[in-house]
């Protein structure tokens, strides 16, 4: 009877790849216990690591110049089975012996090892394939990587195209159709109030997702990308289980992003209750109720509400914290609070949800907090109170992947893990969560798989909230400037200004520019309005060119846009503009 | 008539692998016997090879920095004479050839063991220069595009580094070309930061003889470390004296009873004893900055290391809990410690954790020197040799025992004022003969 242990570097104190400066055996030699197995130098001293029983040398896993650390396996030996007098349970004695002293403490987070059989096998696996995943997924097999890209669901584009960005715009612009409609009869332009036929409009807005999930498809074809459906975890550094309708399998890979994203977070203690919905319910429009609450008054909760209030829901907002939308300036805000006060039924802010009853009537919500209603009634409840990464949901304990408690993984600049083949992008690695950050996190990710020097090395993230009006910023705000100490300076420019503004009817908005103060370079935008989410990009590109006050004030802006608000905000910092009087700054 | 001799490498101990650090013959030379032929180094001595009999050196099978073990074949000889017992004779009488009593004990080293041939020349020291890691902070403000960024990731140029030429100084393409270039060529030194000014380089052959020998292995260790401390660590060095005259006179008086123990009663035990005490009372002189430069470590602990000279070069003992032993104690630790050091048998352990070091350089001479700090402890008491003076005691001179002290001191963690308190105390503590044996504060 034999019996096959690893031997592994002892205790080595506080010494880390340390290197192997001499082998004293090969494979197939005999070895007694004590003996030499190799020679260990660190800054201090050379160390001899002796084996720890007899035995033969099968497999030996280091040369010299090899540089190892606590813990790292030296060789695999086969124990000695015949020693005099040696009774049968010897060997297992040896054994175990032998695996206390050689199995030191091990690392964090041991990977799991896998050793049945891989299904398939891929050089690059993506786990997930929304917009971070399928652009990774499409970079890589561009790049000539053989590709599998793993999701849950049956069609492509995960949360964004299927319920996200894409649903929520399509409703949006239903919701914009009919207040437009709706305010032009101020202006001599009458509409009959709406019909609206809610399983219609649904149609439609899965038209235009199964437009853009279907043109993934085709494009994953037209680029050989092997598309699995099921839901995938992993079983070691090397392998994913995938589960899918059609039954299990495995795959090997070399190389892996995990793409996996984030899913609505919810509050803990409310009823089972259907009426009680997330954003992803909040898209289907199952059924209208006539009065609704909203809890979360971020970007999402606000974006919903914008539509069920244009569809003629009774809509009240509540919000924890003292303001909407957390984060943003509060000059951007008010455009957006004011226009809504006098729409919504309610906004609650610093005011907190302490129960939902599910009663037949509908919804039972109590609150608290300053300036909390009694109890109300609500027909459905929208939960919005943000999202949560899927870290804790992939298995990546066994591919030794760390993940933080809140389900994030921790990246650094080329978007790898703690373990160095696997990459993780998108909602996955933290805030913000945002499909653009995804998608330019897949390519960073994509090309350093293909071997490409490639770095996360983008300076700013554009945010848009799609409400009514919208706001858009990027870079520094002004708040996060006055909180960091920045010596800035900001151009604004009302909107009021612009003919292109006042001729949509929308005179509220406001472009403003914040500019470092010593080079005069655009460090941060915000804008406020209808289609700020596009006027914002020019801000992205400016800042991503280091671009200064006088570069954007001297780029003739077509006009009458809005866009011409960007370049009049420069001016307005520079003192060069001419369509407002602005009195001199004191320099 | 003549006879031909193969020279081999004698029986050279546990080694194997063993670099050549000196070559002093050539083909056509004549030798003595014992004359050294060449010279090896393993980790724990140096050894010369001497020829076993007279001749001339036909044929060299080695040459500087190639790998030997026993029974490597080292030269061939032409016997001047005959000796018929020769080869039989060669290593038993080289054996005794090396070069000191150092003990080759189980580790043996060798930068790399492969194969010994002759033209094995350990040219593979030289390892490709790492780039030096991107400043990222300033990366991420340069001035320039995303296809510059790009650009210079793919070369992995630390944009912070680069002056742009374009409009604004925004850095264009021909930018970083320059920059990358301007490295190859040497204009530039690949290291960020400001880098040293440069010694020059001399053509020593230029003015006479020279000879070139490798650095032994723990000089080439300790070098970079020692250079690390002193570039990163403000050094100032105080000077003070103690009057140790009291503390000879105890020390000579304790001698019997300390030999009872078995103990040789050296200065130094003293000394460290007076160095824990100063310890305690000024903790600070027991830290340790932080990783980040922004906080200071303290030790609840004191391990003491100071330097021992072996034959090897100089290496850095630690007394465990120097300030739980008494004089006696210490003196018996200093013995074991630095007996084991000559010996290159100190364990790995034996080396590591020490908060405060003293070199005592006193057995040799000096009046004052400038100790380097063993970083990352804060501070290093340096003791040159005492000597007899006149001290005015207001009324005349006397004869007394003075102890030059010279403590070097982390600038950034200890102020001029508390320096010199230190030792000012230090002094102090070595003047009081009694607090000096120290009983173990735990009885």
């Amino acid at each position: 009877m034999t019996d096959v242990i690893e031997v592994k570097v002892p205790d080595i104190g506080d010494f880390t790849d340390v290197e192997v400066i001499e082998v004293h055996v090969k494979a197939g030699d005999e070895v007694a216990a004590e003996d030499s197995l190799i020679t260990l130098e660190t800054e201090k001293a050379a160390m001899d690591v002796p084996v720890p029983s007899a035995g033969r040398v099968e497999e030996i896993f280091i040369s010299v110049g090899d540089k190892v650390s606590e813990g790292t396996v030296i060789i695999k030996l086969t124990a000695a089975d015949s020693t005099v007098g040696l009774d049968s349970a010897a060997p297992a004695e040896v054994n175990t012996s032998s695996q206390t002293e050689v199995d030191p403490k091990q690392v964090a987070i041991p990977p799991n090892s896998y050793t049945g059989k891989a299904d398939n096998e891929t050089s690059l696996l993506i786990l997930g394939a929304g917009p971070g995943g399928y652009t990774a997924a499409f970079r890589a097999a561009d790049l000539g990587m053989d590709v599998t890209l793993v999701e849950r669901w049956p069609s492509l584009g995960g949360v964004c195209l299927n319920v996200g960005c894409i649903p929520s715009k399509a409703l949006l612009h239903a919701a914009k159709v009919i207040e437009e409609a709706h305010e032009m009869s101020e202006f001599g332009v009458k509409f009959a109030a709406p019909e609206i036929n809610t399983i219609k409009l649904r149609d439609w807005k899965q038209s235009v997702v199964d437009r853009l999930t279907g043109g993934l498809a085709g494009l994953a074809k037209q680029r050989k990308v092997k598309v699995v459906q099921g839901t995938g975890t992993f079983l070691s550094p090397q392998h994913v289980r995938v589960e899918g309708d059609t039954g299990s399998q495995v795959i090997a890979f070399q190389q892996c992003i995990i793409a996996a994203g984030s899913e609505p977070a919810m509050i803990p203690g409310l009823p089972d209750d259907p009426r009680i919905i997330d954003s992803s319910g909040a898209l289907e429009l199952e059924d209208m109720p006539k009065r609704m609450l909203v809890i979360g008054g971020g970007i999402i909760g606000l974006e919903m509400a914008t539509v069920y209030d244009a569809l003629g829901v009774q809509v009240s907002v509540v919000e924890l914290t003292k303001t909407l939308v957390p984060g943003c300036d509060p000059d951007l805000l008010r455009p957006l609070e004011k226009r809504i006060k006098g729409r919504y039924e309610a906004i609650y802010k610093g005011v907190g949800v302490t129960g939902v009853a599910a009663e037949k009537a509908g919804l039972l919500v109590s609150f608290e907090g300053n300036g909390a209603p009694e109890p109300q009634l609500y027909d459905k409840v929208l939960v919005a109170v943000g999202r949560s990464a899927n870290g804790g949901k992939i298995g990546a304990e066994l591919a030794g992947v760390k993940v933080s408690e809140r389900g994030i993984i921790d990246v650094d600049k080329q978007q790898r893990t703690n373990v160095p083949h696997i990459f993780a992008i998108g909602d996955i690695v933290g805030q913000p969560m945002l499909a653009h950050k995804a998608t330019h996190e897949g390519k960073v990710a994509a090309e350093v798989a293909a071997g490409e020097k490639s770095y996360f090395d983008a300076r700013v993230i554009p945010g848009v909230a799609y409400t009514d009006p919208e706001i858009a910023w990027v870079g520094v705000t002004e708040t996060e400037a006055k909180a960091q100490g920045l010596d800035y300076g900001k151009g604004a420019f009302p909107w009021a200004a612009s003919g292109r503004a006042l001729s949509v009817a929308r005179d509220e908005g406001v472009t403003k520019i914040i500019f470092d103060n010593k080079t005069n370079k655009i460090i941060g935008c915000g804008i406020v309005g209808p289609n700020a989410g596009e006027l914002i990009a020019e801000a992205c590109l400016a800042i991503e060119m280091g671009c200064d006050a006088t570069d954007i004030g001297l780029t003739i802006h077509p006009h009458p846009t809005l866009s011409e608000t960007v370049g009049m905000a420069a001016e307005a910092f520079e003192g060069t503009l001419t369509d407002l009087y602005i009195p001199k700054r004191k320099k | 008539m003549t006879t031909r001799q193969e020279v081999l490498v004698p029986d050279i101990g546990d080694f194997d692998a063993v670099e050549i650090v000196e070559v002093m013959v050539a083909v056509g030379d004549n030798v003595a016997a014992e004359d050294s032929l060449i010279t090896l180094e393993t980790d724990k001595a140096a050894m010369d090879v001497p020829a076993p009999i007279a001749g001339k050196v036909l044929e060299m099978s080695v040459s500087l920095g190639d790998k030997v073990s026993e029974g490597s074949l080292i030269l061939v000889l032409e016997a001047a004479e005959v000796v018929e017992a020769a080869p039989a004779e060669i290593s038993a009488t080289a054996t005794p050839a090396v070069a000191t009593g150092a003990d080759p004990v189980a580790s043996p080293v060798a930068e790399s063991s492969s194969q010994s041939g002759p033209d094995t020349k350990s040219v593979r020291t030289t390892t490709p220069t790492a780039l030096p890691p991107i400043n990222e902070a300033g990366f991420a403000i340069a001035h320039a595009s995303p296809s510059i960024r790009k650009f210079a990731r793919e070369l992995g140029v630390d944009l912070s580094r680069v002056q742009g030429s374009g409009p604004k100084q925004r850095i264009v393409p021909e930018d970083i070309k320059a920059f990358v270039k301007a490295i190859m060529t040497g204009q530039l030194a690949a290291a960020s930061g400001p880098a040293l000014p440069e010694v020059p380089v001399v053509d020593f052959a230029k003015f006479g003889a020279v000879e070139e020998k490798p650095l032994g292995r723990i000089q080439k260790i300790s070098g970079p470390r020692l250079h690390a401390s002193w570039v990163n660590l403000p050094h100032v060095t105080q000077n003070d004296e103690a009057d140790i005259t009291d503390m000879e006179a105890q020390r000579q008086a304790l001698k019997a009873r300390a030999a009872e123990k078995g103990v040789k009663l050296t200065p130094l035990a003293f000394a460290i004893r007076a160095c824990v005490q100063a310890l305690e009372e000024f903790p600070v002189f027991n830290t340790s900055m932080g990783p980040d430069n922004k906080t200071l470590i303290w030790k609840q602990y004191t391990h003491i290391g100071f330097a021992a000279d072996t034959p090897n070069g100089l290496v850095v003992p630690v007394i465990r809990d120097a300030d739980k032993k008494d004089v006696f104690e210490l003196a018996a630790a200093l013995a074991d410690l630095s007996g084991r050091a000559r010996e290159g048998k100190l364990k790995v352990e034996e080396m590591q954790g020490g908060t405060f070091t003293v070199s005592s350089l006193g057995g040799i001479g000096g009046t004052a020197f400038t100790p380097i700090i063993n970083a990352p402890e804060v501070a290093i008491l340096g003791m040159p040799r005492s000597k007899m003076q006149p001290v005015w005691n207001g009324e005349e001179f006397v004869p007394r025992l003075i102890q030059p002290l010279c403590l070097s001191y982390d600038h950034r963690v200890i102020d001029g004022a508390t320096g010199v308190r230190f030792t000012t105390y230090l002094a102090a503590r070595l003047g009081d003969a009694e607090g000096l044996i120290g009983r173990r504060r735990d009885d």
